[in-house]
């Protein structure tokens, strides 16, 4: 009963990933004076761009770690520069702690660090894989399907307009002709391979390429992508043998 | 055992209303006790289509409302014993509709011995379109053979396999059909139009029936007499063919190829 009349609610929300630009500002010093100078003469040259954008500060040229409330005297002068602080720039335990007093979020995929904290602290264990998700079903337009720590199997189609994401890599044993995400947390060992190349989209690790056109030696033939650096490349699968 | 189909696309005007009421004659016409609904509330179509819009008094939203019983707003057919139609409001909008009134509608029907319900989706994926597909134990998707047709036709799938009773209850898959509309062998012979090939292989699905274009739609919509009815014409032809796939027979897809001038219609540019 309950199942029938909850039919046609709408969702609350909608969670959806995108990337946004955000501006870092790197501090020096917590002086709230010399900071305040120094931001008001810059947005003063291009006062529109500046008007009320979210800016993430960066704590690691600090010479020694910042109290909160220097922090939060440093956020007061951001906003009467005319700017948002949004987040602090990932930066160890100590940037943590912050953050949590301070409750704001830490972003961590900032790569900042000229003078890198030196963090005394074993690296994450990482969670341990799980089998790769299978989809049996045609993935339609519209659908998203999601495999989180894991591959992803699809062994029939991507439509147009359908969206495919894993954490590690994606196989698409159908026609792919939507769009398809490997490594969606950043692994960027991670690959995308498909039987029948038609995609919109192909991102592996937020390295993406957008396809209006189909290169003719790819079309509709089995293709892999990877990541070589900040390169997203694509190859026949058989022909060549990237690595 | 009572079957729901719904006639659903996503697109609007590539023959929903037309199907339905073509499949739902076919369907009594073989002796099977049908009920056709129109889910388009505000933008009722299918009573002209059936040639009984005069004689709508009670609609859908009166029997939801419990304003009236089934029994009163049921038209039956004038041509046909078995058939009925349940025809939409005109005046009310589609917030009208309850996923509880539909149910208590099906059940009613299911316990007056009916054999199947045609459900008429409107276009859309909004509330109407989804309270059409809801309770369905099957599926026709009717797409014409063009890329926007196609893709909303996918979208709809997707929201088959998702979004329906059948689906949320893990109660095995709604039975998805594909009816092309509007078929043209000549335009696909040219290149200007999807082939039943292409459009199979993007959806996945199998044909359950091929309609050509053909002006005796429209004649037939105008009139109010089914098309099906019209027995001179490839298209009755056609929804005869579609019907008996959906019955289970196996019957071979025509129309699909351009018919071959003979010598002399070459000759004589017949």
């Amino acid at each position: 009963m309950n199942k029938t009349a909850d039919v046609t609610r709408e969702h609350a929300v909608e969670i959806r990933f995108g990337q946004v630009g955000l501006v870092q500002v790197r501090l020096h010093t917590t002086d709230t004076g010399s900071i305040l100078d120094e931001l008001t003469g810059r947005t003063a040259t291009a006062p529109h761009f500046f008007e009320r954008t979210a800016v993430c500060l960066d704590l690691s040229a600090l010479a020694k770690p910042p109290g909160v409330d220097e922090i939060r005297a440093v956020i007061d002068v951001v906003r009467r520069a005319g700017m948002l602080s949004v987040g602090l720039a990932q930066g160890g335990a100590s940037v943590e702690s912050l953050a949590l007093e301070l409750d704001l979020p830490v972003f961590s995929h900032i790569r900042a660090t000229s003078k890198p904290v030196p963090v005394v602290q074993a690296a994450p264990a990482p969670e341990p894989a799980l089998p790769a998700l299978m989809q049996h079903q045609p993935v339609r337009s519209g659908q998203r399907v999601y495999a989180r720590n894991r591959d992803l199997i699809v062994t029939t189609n991507v439509a147009a307009g359908a969206e495919v994401m894993a954490d590690g890599c994606v196989h698409i044993y159908g026609p792919l002709r939507g769009r398809v995400m490997a490594g969606a947390h950043g692994d960027t060992e991670a690959r995308v391979f498909c039987q029948a190349f038609n995609a919109e989209l192909v991102s592996i690790a937020g390295v993406f390429r957008v396809f209006e056109t189909i290169p003719p030696e790819l079309a509709g033939v089995p293709v892999q992508a990877w990541l070589a650096g900040d390169d997203l490349r694509f190859a026949r699968i058989g022909e060549q043998y990237p690595n | 055992m009572t079957e729901i189909i719904v006639v659903t696309s996503g697109k609007g005007g590539v023959g929903k209303t037309t199907t339905s009421a073509s499949l739902a004659c076919g369907l009594a016409r073989r002796g099977k006790k049908v009920a056709v609904i129109d889910f388009d509330i505000g933008l009722r179509n299918l009573d002209l289509i059936m040639g009984c819009e005069r004689r709508v008094v009670y609609d859908f939203v009166n029997v939801i409302q419990a304003e009236c019983t089934l029994r009163q707003a049921l038209i039956k057919d004038k041509r046909l014993e078995t058939l009925f139609v349940l025809a939409a409001s005109q005046t009310r909008d589609k917030d009208a509709l309850s996923a509880e009134g539909v149910r208590r509608v099906f059940d009613e029907l299911t316990a007056e011995g009916f054999d199947f319900i045609v459900c008429d989706s409107p276009a859309g994926i909004e509330k109407g379109a989804h309270l059409a597909m809801y309770f369905a134990d099957r599926a026709v998707v009717v797409v014409n053979p063009e890329v926007s047709s196609v893709r909303d036709s996918d979208r709809i799938l997707g929201l088959l396999s998702s979004k329906t009773l059948r689906a949320e209850q893990g109660n095995g898959q709604v039975k998805e059909h594909l009816l092309l509309t509007r078929y043209s062998p000549k335009r696909v012979a040219t290149g200007e139009m999807m082939s039943v090939g292409d459009v199979k292989e993007i959806l996945g699905l199998d044909v359950v029936g091929v309609v050509p274009e053909s002006p005796d739609v429209l004649a037939a919509s105008n009139a109010g007499v089914p098309v099906i009815f019209n027995d001179d014409s490839d298209v009755s032809r056609a929804y005869e063919d579609a019907v008996a796939r959906l019955l289970g027979e196996t019957v071979p897809l025509r129309f699909i190829e351009e018919p071959k001038k003979g010598f002399l219609a070459r000759m004589f540019g017949g």
